[in-house]
């Protein structure tokens, strides 16, 4: 039997508060093969590679097209989607554990929420909202189009939350993918309005100064997003209003 | 009330927690300590290392900057407000930011990363060390401010010790490290240099100034223990308050 196999190496926790194993699988190799797919195939058939009947394993994911952001986990190690994580290009037996910063839920699946509360904390939003029509809104031009779109492709995957060296409990870091949505909305001709709004917030405990400039979101980032670009210009901005508010106080 | 937790999204109990929106003073803490890195710590070290270069001219030349500095108006109160003070602070904030960060280069090995570390390190080297060298050479032994004149000598007896003269070279090489990083790093925070480009142009003048820093102040080391001024006298005449040449 010549078949050619893929071994996964897979980390099953079944509560938050039950203890984690490891659980190894073989398949037959298939061309196109991702680690989604393959985790589809194991739940078609939950057996390990010693024989054992398990249970499914549990993972976010959607889109399959690394558009949706919700199948970060950590490959091999590194922080990445599991949709766009193909087999061809991994080194085997491919580890698969969940990311490591956030509370987890089941085996791959995390919470997290914190990064869409942080989107709220800064009002990541056009404000439209009113009584009336307000019109159309003012034009973008295109040198602006330019700078906002790759802002606007952000997933929220959280992978550049889980690289960052300062995203952690005793931080309360904010994060890059945040800081880059304060730079989509503060150049926003109708969301700017908000923007002293947004900057005040990212002063805050937990803000855009706690950022070490370690650059991991930006390698990690799998839409590429200039965020070292995003939380260099928002942190001047920062200072600026910081630097306002306090002389006219 | 009973669907409020819905067992698959639950509160943040646990958790990194959310930004505390305009909410603290850590900003200003965290600003500050970058600041003090650059004015006055950074300008301070070059004003040393610019006055160890005078050591190059042999004892007398180094007690009269010595004698110089020492001259200055207000120098007691300058050198705390100036320097004493701000570096504490930016070590101990400094060793604060540390605690709080969690390395992670096993797994992401990229230059910032390392970057990121080595700040930390060689920030340690360089708090132990000036520790250390404001400890023996300021406060214990010959009192300088007085006695300016004993000023080269001290040092070579220091610097005789190999042990200590490694531990000098070493951390001479830390500390221009850490400021030349750190200039990057600000200018890269503060938003000097908020495109990729700019930061990799500043990043090749900030490694030839932090260079030349080392440079410098590795030979100013080397006066000390050089063939040339060995055996100094334990005192020289400070005559003039600057001497040209010889
Ligand atoms: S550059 Fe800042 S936000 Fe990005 S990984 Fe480093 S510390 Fe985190
Ligand atoms: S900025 Fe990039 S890495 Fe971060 S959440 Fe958005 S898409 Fe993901
Ligand atoms: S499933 Fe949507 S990004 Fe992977």
């Amino acid at each position: 039997m010549a078949t050619k196999t893929v071994t996964l190496e897979i980390k099953r926790q079944a509560s938050p508060d039950s203890p984690a194993v490891w659980e190894k699988f073989e398949l037959e190799w298939r061309p196109g093969m991702n680690v989604i797919s393959a985790m589809m195939e194991i739940a078609a058939n939950p057996v390990t590679v010693d024989g054992r009947e398990t249970t499914p394993i549990s993972y976010d994911s959607n889109c399959l097209e690394e558009i949706c952001g919700s199948c970060a986990m950590r490959i091999n190690g590194k922080a990445r989607m599991a949709c766009s994580a193909l087999v061809d290009n991994l080194e085997q037996p491919i580890k698969v554990e969940p990311l490591s910063k956030f509370p987890l839920v089941r085996d791959l699946q995390v919470d997290r929420s914190v990064l869409f509360e942080n989107l709220k904390a800064v009002q990541a939003w056009v404000p439209i909202d009113g009584t009336y029509d307000l019109g159309p809104g003012p034009r973008v031009f295109p040198a602006q189009q330019e700078v906002s779109y790759p802002l606007s492709n952000c997933i929220s995957c959280t992978c550049c939350m889980e690289v960052c060296p300062q995203f952690n409990e005793a931080t309360g870091f904010v994060g890059a993918a945040t800081i880059a949505q304060v730079k989509l909305f503060n150049n926003h001709p109708t969301g700017r309005v908000l923007a002293e709004e947004r900057l005040r917030a990212l002063a805050g405990d937990g803000g855009v100064q706690e950022c070490g400039f370690a650059q991991n979101c930006v390698e990690v980032c799998p839409k590429q997003i200039p965020l070292t670009d995003a939380i260099s210009d928002i942190s001047r901005d920062v200072l600026f209003q910081k630097a306002k508010d306090l002389i006219r106080s | 009330m009973a669907t409020a937790n819905h067992p698959a999204a639950p509160k943040l109990s646990t958790g990194v927690q959310p930004l505390r929106a305009a909410k603290g003073s850590s900003f200003l803490w965290r600003k500050l300590h970058s600041l003090l890195g650059i004015i006055p710590i950074g300008a301070f070290l070059v004003e040393h290392l610019l006055s160890n270069f005078e050591a190059l001219k042999g004892p007398a030349a180094y007690a009269a900057q010595v004698k110089f500095l020492n001259s200055l108006p207000l120098v007691r109160v300058l050198e705390w407000t100036f320097i004493f003070l701000p570096i504490a602070y930016h070590a101990i904030y400094g060793l604060y930011i540390w605690f709080r960060g969690k390395s992670n280069i096993v797994y992401y090995p990229w230059a910032g990363n390392w970057m990121y570390l080595a700040q930390r390190w060689t920030g340690l080297v360089a708090f132990l060390y000036i520790g250390y060298h404001v400890a023996t050479q300021r406060f214990l032994g010959v009192s300088l401010p007085e006695n300016p004149g004993a000023s080269f000598h001290k040092v070579q007896a220091e610097l005789s010790n190999p042990v200590i003269l490694a531990f000098y070279v070493i951390a001479m090489i830390a500390i221009c490290w850490h400021f030349a990083y750190g200039i990057w790093l600000f200018a890269a925070k503060w938003g000097i240099t908020p495109g990729v480009k700019s930061r990799k142009r500043f990043g090749y003048l900030c490694a030839a100034f932090g260079l030349a820093l080392a440079i410098m102040g590795l030979a100013g080391i080397w006066a000390f223990v050089s063939p040339q001024y060995k055996n100094a006298p334990e005192n020289v005449q400070v005559t003039t308050l600057v001497e040209p040449g010889r």
